[in-house]
């Protein structure tokens, strides 16, 4: 329970969710059988004194005495931070918080559990790994939980796209949606200004405009665009799936097979390839550690990046460009004249199968997850949190919060491109993304690495 | 029982000793292990025996049981896969490239840092006040953490923002940046730099400790007889070090196959995969597409290799320690 949350109706509106999940924990054999007694003397109990009677003072927290243990990505430790001293308050459960480079997290969990050591109770899972982790069993199988507890959860409102993409694998679900990430382009006005030029709306124009600032403003530091290609699958990965979504391409067919076989495919290679002597050098060293840098001190023009740019963008913490940026959804490009997005990253939260606390897990994930503390975290400068449900999206608070964002995101992310989310997704990644690499480093031209990753992953979806 | 279990293997050992004489030696040693077992002496080695099953035997039998099955990270041994793994290893022209990628590299950096680690030991010993202050000095590499040393060299050398170029431009002397690890070259240039940073010092207190025995005597004889520095340090100092040079290379040189941090950190194997060394290589497919079966392969192989590269050096070791014996 959070006092700063106040009001005696909170606090017994949470008193009333307190003694129904201690029924829940109880019936599921999370709790000993006294304790399932005393919850249900506690519901007893309340529901004869007409609820409202029951006094504040008490309430005594759920978990108290209890730890558990989460893994998180680097990128998620301020929320992670946050989330622990809100969980602790509210349920007097402690949490530890590890943090882990963002592309260790599926290596660490899947060993934490394959080795015994079953470390981690709550895991923060990039989605496209969501098969691959169900497969071996390093998540829980939480469809049944899901049912169980679909009040507090509201599952429907949950973006459909994002919630299938991040929790369905073999029409079971294995976690929440905890991080709903997608890229949109970010330009820098007073740069643009300069140079007439105004945001995007075609990959040929991005090109244009990135042009014409290098050539003009290189010998200044100045660069058109940062263009993330650092070989990690979810950079380059990303960077490319915005092109891809550009040109009307997807990663994969209806049913499942490879669709780098298409003209969209090929395109969106070399849109990629066509930026790179204009971008700040060079797009194969530049990650998002040096692509964020690069745009806050108003080094480049232009950058694909998550929609929390728009909030660490007008931080005058870190930012030098506040109110001098504004932002555009990814352009299209070839036949395609719709925008799309591509659902870059994103996380969600699961319980480890090692976890020994699997009930209290959970709980920490519905708390993570929940309309309202979403909510919070969108609110929240530096979380790294973008919206995944509807009531965040479209709440007025995140409107206010964020303007531009929230207007290039409206009715986007329902038809956003997801990543191949099956088993053998961390093979297609790394096939990709090697292709991806040969081409900005010239080694390979884009109809020949499209071709070759097609072939590479029609083979491990074949196999 | 003590008493009579040091007295049991005290009259195994005299029988042993009896025996010895009228069996030969190998009844000897026979009857001395059962006299050292009676009389619980074997328990002394017992740590080292512990040791080397948890350290290397275990180990090993795991990666060659992973090798001979299709293993998932998440999920080892699922079933047998026979040659399987080893022969896509050998057939992988990716692990092939990565494999020569580990030898050229292991073999030059410890030429290179052979021959800087030595010169900077001899200015050492010519240096005897300021030897000292060079020794603290030199271990400060040493004392980092390979990956910190990679990250450091990546903010020194990074195209924008970089301590290099930022001085390199300021000094007039470029207009664009440049990127150090843009092509093969640059790369390799890069990450041998940060070797070459990181381990000369190692090679130079090894030296440098083996040249302090080196007599001065004849030395300075040598100098009487009009042997300039070159003659001295070839003709001399050169064959004294020999034996101690052979055994620094042997270490350096698996050191230089080892080669990973800085790829990982400078690299990630690029541009493309003109720096994607063995050990990288059987990383990726290890933690990045977990198949764990693939990687304990290509690790055999790549033991075998190093195995193979180090052999002649590890002859020429033990035949310079008999010739000085």
């Amino acid at each position: 329970m959070r006092p700063a949350d106040g009001g005696p109706a909170r606090i017994m509106q949470e008193e009333v969710v307190d003694m129904s999940n201690k029924i829940h924990l109880a019936a599921s054999g999370g709790l000993s059988r006294r304790r399932f007694l005393e919850a249900t003397a506690a519901a007893g109990l309340g529901a004869a004194l007409g609820l409202h009677q029951v006094p504040a003072q008490a309430a005594t927290k759920r978990f108290e005495g209890q730890s558990l243990n989460l893994v998180i990505i680097q990128p998620h430790v301020v929320t992670g931070r946050k989330l622990a001293a809100d969980f602790e308050a509210a349920t007097g459960a402690k949490v530890n918080v590890t943090a882990v480079p963002y592309d260790q997290l599926l290596a660490k969990a899947t060993l934490d559990v394959q080795s015994g050591a079953n470390e981690y109770d709550v895991i923060d899972y990039w989605f496209a790994n969501v098969g691959a982790l169900a497969r071996d069993a390093i998540l829980v199988d939480v469809t049944q939980w899901i049912e169980r507890d679909k009040a507090e959860i509201q599952p429907d409102d949950y973006l459909p796209n994002i919630y299938d993409a991040y929790t369905l694998y073999d029409g079971k679900r294995w976690g929440l949606p905890y991080d709903g990430d997608s890229h949109v382009l970010f330009f820098n006005k007073e740069i643009y200004d300069r140079h007439g030029l105004k945001g995007p709306k075609t990959w040929d124009e991005y090109l244009a405009n990135t042009k014409a600032v290098t050539q003009a403003e290189a010998k200044n530091g100045i660069y058109g665009a940062a263009v993330l290609g650092g070989k990690a699958p979810i950079i380059i990965g990303s960077t490319y799936a915005n092109r891809l979504a550009g040109f009307g391409g997807s990663f994969l067919t209806a049913d499942g097979k490879s669709a780098l076989d298409s003209e969209a495919a090929v395109l969106a290679a070399k849109a990629l390839k066509d930026v790179v002597p204009y971008a700040l050098p060079t797009p194969l060293e530049t990650r998002f550690e040096e692509g964020l840098p690069a745009w806050l001190s108003g080094k480049v023009a232009a950058i694909e990046f998550w929609t929390d740019l728009g909030v660490y963008s007008q931080d005058p913490k870190g930012s030098k460009i506040v109110d001098k940026w504004d932002v555009v959804r990814i352009p299209v490009g070839g036949k395609n004249t719709t925008p799309r997005l591509a659902l870059n990253a994103g996380y969600g939260f699961g319980v480890s199968s090692g976890s020994k606390k699997q009930e209290l897990a959970w709980e920490l994930t519905k708390f993570a997850t929940g309309a309202k503390y979403h909510r919070d975290l969108l609110l929240t400068t530096a979380s790294g949190i973008d919206p995944d449900r509807k009531s965040g999206l479209y709440s007025p608070e995140y409107k206010a919060f964020a303007p531009k964002v929230q207007g290039v995101l409206d009715g986007a992310l329902e038809n956003a491109v997801p990543w191949p989310t099956g088993p053998d997704s961390p093979a297609l990644q790394v096939a990709l993304a090697d292709q991806l690499a040969l081409i900005l480093a010239g080694q390979k031209e884009p109809e020949q690495a499209i071709a070759d990753a097609h072939a590479a992953w029609t083979q491990v979806l074949g196999a | 029982m003590a008493q009579d279990s040091s007295r049991s293997g005290a009259l195994a050992l005299r029988a042993g000793a009896i025996d010895g004489f009228s069996g030969g030696p190998g009844r000897f040693a026979r009857l001395d292990l059962l006299g050292s077992l009676a009389s619980g002496r074997w328990l002394w080695t017992a740590p080292v025996v512990a040791g080397l099953l948890v350290l290397s035997i275990y180990p090993t039998i795991f990666l060659v049981a992973l090798a001979l099955s299709n293993s998932r990270l998440g999920r080892p041994f699922q079933s047998f896969a026979g040659l399987n793994n080893l022969l896509k290893a050998i057939l992988d022209p990716a692990f092939q490239a990565a494999l020569t990628r580990s030898i050229a590299f292991a073999l030059a950096s410890t030429a290179v840092e052979l021959v800087l680690g030595v010169a900077v030991a001899v200015l050492m010993t010519r240096l005897v006040k300021a030897g000292r202050f060079l020794m603290s000095l030199i271990l400060l590499p040493l004392m980092t953490p390979p990956v910190m040393v990679a990250v450091a060299w990546k903010l020194i050398l990074a195209p924008v923002g970089g301590l290099a170029n930022g001085t390199l431009q300021k000094l007039g002397l470029i207009g664009e940046p440049i990127s150090f690890f843009g092509s093969a070259a640059g790369a390799w240039s890069s990450v041998g730099l940060a070797d070459a940073w990181q381990w000369t010092p190692f090679v130079a207190i090894l030296a440098y400790a083996a040249l302090l025995a080196y007599p001065k005597e004849i030395d300075e004889a040598a100098m009487l007889d009009g042997a300039g520095p070159w003659a001295r340090f070839r003709l001399l100092m050169l064959p004294f070090l020999a034996p101690s040079l052979v055994s620094i290379a042997l270490l350096k040189l698996v050191i230089g196959f080892k080669l990973f941090d800085l790829v990982f950190v400078l690299t990630y194997g690029g541009p493309g995969f003109e720096t994607t060394t063995a050990a990288f290589h059987i990383w990726r497919l290890a933690l990045e597409q977990f198949d764990a079966g693939r990687a304990a392969a290509e690790t055999l192989l790549f033991a075998l290799v190093v195995g193979l590269v180090t052999w002649p050096l590890t002859r020429w070791q033990h035949r310079l320690e008999v010739r000085e014996a």
